[in-house]
């Protein structure tokens, strides 16, 4: 079963995240509320994709793609990033570090979860 | 499965969130003033607020809130450019900031209330604008520490360089994660914890270590007084994992303010130390709970009685009544346990007093320093809700009317800060005692006395006096408090609404106290209200099988078994008869002549119905039972104030005496 990883430090996005991605059915979800903690999570483990908030304390999110584009088993993994920087400054400054797909807030739950369809699909298509 | 997705069911969600963030944002606030006043400056807490408004303003974003996106973004971008200059915000940002947020709070209640939410104003979006985040002073951008000084923002390095002119030592540690340190527990998360505990974190950063054990490490970059075995043992590392950062001196050019408090205690309170064992639920669901659970006794004592009239009829009820006994236990134990789950902490609900001494203070112009002792004291949500209101009036009534002016009290003999104390702590008999005490003017019984024209005598007398409704020893109005001094509705709460007591101790030139005791816990009960006899009664919403209107129903004829001055009479009601009798003469009030309406409850499984002249409403109440002998009477369990200040009787029409005891 695909393993999802949701990054934020509020409670309560990491599970309207969720919930906008209930209808994909066969996932799990786990949730760490730190950069600190994702990247962590991330070293440990294998997950499907992430999703991923920008402002958070100590680590952003930032250098947590930093991080997973540093590690060769990490490098395919899906990064979906979602923040409320919606602006085009920061859209190139994510996507160039090496997100793999860039949302703002507020986004409407089908829009994440077509995106997370799609990530999820060609990553099923490359192996 | 359904794509469709609607956030609409979080919006309670949000409520709570935002709460929390609001609050949180308002004490960062505070502590940022404090150490301004100081010289100082709080980096960490401008950071954490910038946070804190980033995220209200994803939150309404996701919920459709948009005037709460508009001033969270306002504010947000006020406080980033604080934290790049160097993470100080000065007195007129402060002020903006807690205007913005005060607005933000306003509509977070609108959302609550499902009342449509204000616009955001744009003088206020304009002010936060145009408002200058940073101190006049800035801070000097010393590089600090070679291998860290490219990883550090402004504010970190800010932070750094002062807590190291203060005199703190700065160390590195190192951890590196692995699965079995997880397995046990030791995680960044925990680590960051236990290593905030212990001093003051900067910053933490990821490394990669290709080749190594584990292929991450994380650095972190801490000030503190602990030497370096204990840091170790934090971090969960070795000794070498754990450097002394060496330092030129002086790092920071400017005057070194107070040196900061350690910052653990906002640093625990991020997200990730709270959420692991906290679930917030919606009082309502408590309520619920709650109500669920006195059905569940009332259907108990139905069982009781059951098996009373087989015991009275001869069966063998030994083994019933064990069971029955047990259940009753069981039934107290859930009732604790929710009671439990009902409390909250006395401090928490005492947090928006600071934010209100500083704007009374203000508007007063007096020096005011508030200091709360609420130590683990812990009530019953639904008494604090109540009881706050009480509680700002006192502390609003200490800045405004008792405490004297700076130069009064200088002159006086007496500190030029003024103090409002509140206290709160569990005494005997399941109450709190709360007082509100200040060391200002004292209130002057005399002159008090000659305004109402008699002698008062004591302080109780003096109570008496001035909790009278309408009573004000003011002519001239101040501005938060208005002409009077409503100590009439502290009265009310703390006596009439949560059956508990108030007293007073005043003297004259020294100062007042205010004491409340009340109980920790009370039931709340869903009532209906209504008129009969031109008197108000409220019954409990879950005795109530269904209301009617009188005059569309077809009487039958009185039956004749009962007695002949019987004010009851027969209707028929879905196919069944049903007796009907006028509350108004069963409590001997009134004729039942203006009746409009029937009150139907199920007694030993039949309906019966009380003819009443008119129902009022609806309301959520508190039940307070009558110890007065005089008012004892059968179905009559309680009293209540709807709010006028008049107690209100509760009746309970399934009571057998109600009915039986005037029938004959």
């Amino acid at each position: 079963m695909n393993r999802l990883l949701i990054v934020d430090d509020s409670k309560l996005m990491r599970d309207m995240v969720a919930a906008c991605l209930r209808p994909l059915g066969a996932v799990t979800f786990e949730f760490a509320a730190t950069g600190l903690e994702a990247i962590e999570r991330l070293a440990l483990a294998s997950f499907a994709l992430v999703v991923l908030d920008l402002n958070m304390p100590d680590v952003g999110g930032i250098e947590v793609i930093e991080f997973v584009r540093s590690q060769d088993r990490l490098r395919e993994l899906p990064i979906l990033i979602v923040t409320t920087r919606g602006d085009d400054e920061s859209r190139a400054r994510v996507l160039g570090a090496g997100a793999s797909s860039f949302l703002a807030k507020p986004f409407a739950p089908a829009q994440i979860l077509d995106e997370v369809r799609k990530l999820l699909g060609s990553r099923r298509a490359d192996t | 499965m359904s794509d469709r997705v609607d956030l609409q069911e979080f919006v309670g969600a949000f409520v709570a969130e935002a709460d929390e963030l609001i609050a949180s944002a308002n004490g960062l606030l505070l502590e940022i003033e404090a150490a301004n006043a100081q010289g100082g400056s709080k980096p960490r807490a401008v950071r954490d607020l910038f946070r804190a408004l980033h995220t209200i303003k994803g939150l309404a974003g996701m919920i459709g809130v948009e005037p709460i996106v508009e001033l969270a973004h306002g504010l947000e971008t006020l406080l980033r450019s604080a934290d790049r200059g160097g993470g100080t915000l000065r007195r007129a940002a402060v002020d903006v900031s807690l205007q913005g947020i005060a607005a933000i709070a306003e509509r977070v209640r609108a959302v609550a209330e499902q009342r449509s939410v204000a616009e955001a104003p744009d003088p206020l979006l304009e002010l936060i604008a145009a408002t200058d985040a940073q101190a006049d002073r800035r801070p000097a951008m010393t590089p600090i520490i070679a291998e860290w000084d490219a990883r550090l923002t402004p504010g970190e390095r800010h932070q750094l360089g002062s807590a190291l002119a203060a005199g703190a030592h700065a160390w590195t540690v190192t951890f590196a994660p692995s699965a079995d340190n997880a397995e046990r527990g030791i995680t960044i998360v925990s680590v960051r914890e236990r290593l905030a505990a212990l001093g003051d974190i900067v910053k933490v950063q990821p490394r990669v270590t290709p080749g190594a054990a584990s292929s991450i490490a994380f650095d972190i970059l801490l000030t503190s007084e602990a030497d370096a075995a204990a840091l170790a043992e934090a971090a969960a590392t070795t000794f070498d994992r754990v450097v002394a950062v060496s330092l030129p001196v002086p790092a920071i050019s400017e005057p070194a303010g107070e040196p900061e408090a350690p910052l653990l205690d906002m640093s625990d309170e991020g997200p990730t130390a709270i959420g692991r064992s906290l679930v917030r639920v919606d009082l309502a669901r408590l309520d619920e709970l709650q109500e669920q659970l006195s059905l569940l006794i009332v259907s108990r004592f139905r069982l009781e009685r059951e098996i009373a009239a087989h015991a009275a009829q001869g069966h063998d009820v030994r083994r019933l009544s064990e069971v029955a006994a047990l259940q009753g236990r069981q039934l107290r134990d859930l009732r604790r346990a929710i009671l439990r789950a009902r409390t909250v902490r006395v401090a928490e609900v005492l947090e928006p007093l600071p934010l209100l001494v500083r704007s009374l203070a203000r508007a007063a112009q007096r020096e005011v320093r508030l200091e709360i002792d609420a130590r683990d004291a812990e009530l019953d949500k639904a008494v604090a809700d109540r009881l706050l209101p009480a509680l700002v009036h006192l502390v609003r009534n200490a800045v405004d009317h008792a405490l004297e002016s700076a130069d009064e009290r200088v002159a006086r003999g007496k500190p030029r800060t003024g103090t409002v104390h509140v206290r709160c702590s569990e005494i005997s008999g399941n109450r709190v005692e709360i007082v509100v005490e200040d060391d200002g003017r004292g209130i002057d019984r005399a002159a008090i006395a000659q305004r109402v024209g008699h002698p008062i005598d004591d302080d109780r007398e003096l109570l008496a006096v001035i909790a009278a409704p309408g009573f004000s020893t003011r002519t001239v109005a101040t501005r938060t408090s208005g002409r009077g001094l409503g100590m009439d509705i502290v009265k009310r709460i703390a006596v009439d609404v949560l059956g508990g007591e108030l007293t007073l101790a005043t003297v004259l030139g020294a100062g007042t106290a205010f004491t409340l005791r009340v109980p920790l816990t009370i039931a709340v009960v869903d009532v209906f209200s209504f008129e009969c006899g031109s008197q108000a009664f409220v019954v409990p919403v879950s005795t109530i099988e269904e209301i009617f209107e009188l005059s569309a129903e077809p009487a039958m004829q009185p039956p004749m078994s009962a007695g002949t001055a019987s004010p009851v009479r027969m209707l028929e009601r879905r196919g069944h008869a049903v007796p009907v009798m006028s509350l108004g003469t069963l409590l001997a009030i009134d004729s039942g002549a203006n009746a409009r309406k029937a009150i139907v409850i199920r007694r030993d499984g039949a309906p019966v119905a009380f003819a009443v002249d008119r129902m009022l409403g609806r309301h959520e109440v508190v039940v307070r039972p009558i110890d007065d002998p005089l008012v004892k009477w059968p179905g009559i369990s309680g009293a209540t104030d709807l709010g006028d200040g008049r107690p209100t009787l509760v009746l309970d029409l399934a009571a057998r005496g109600l009915v039986r005891e005037r029938r004959v």
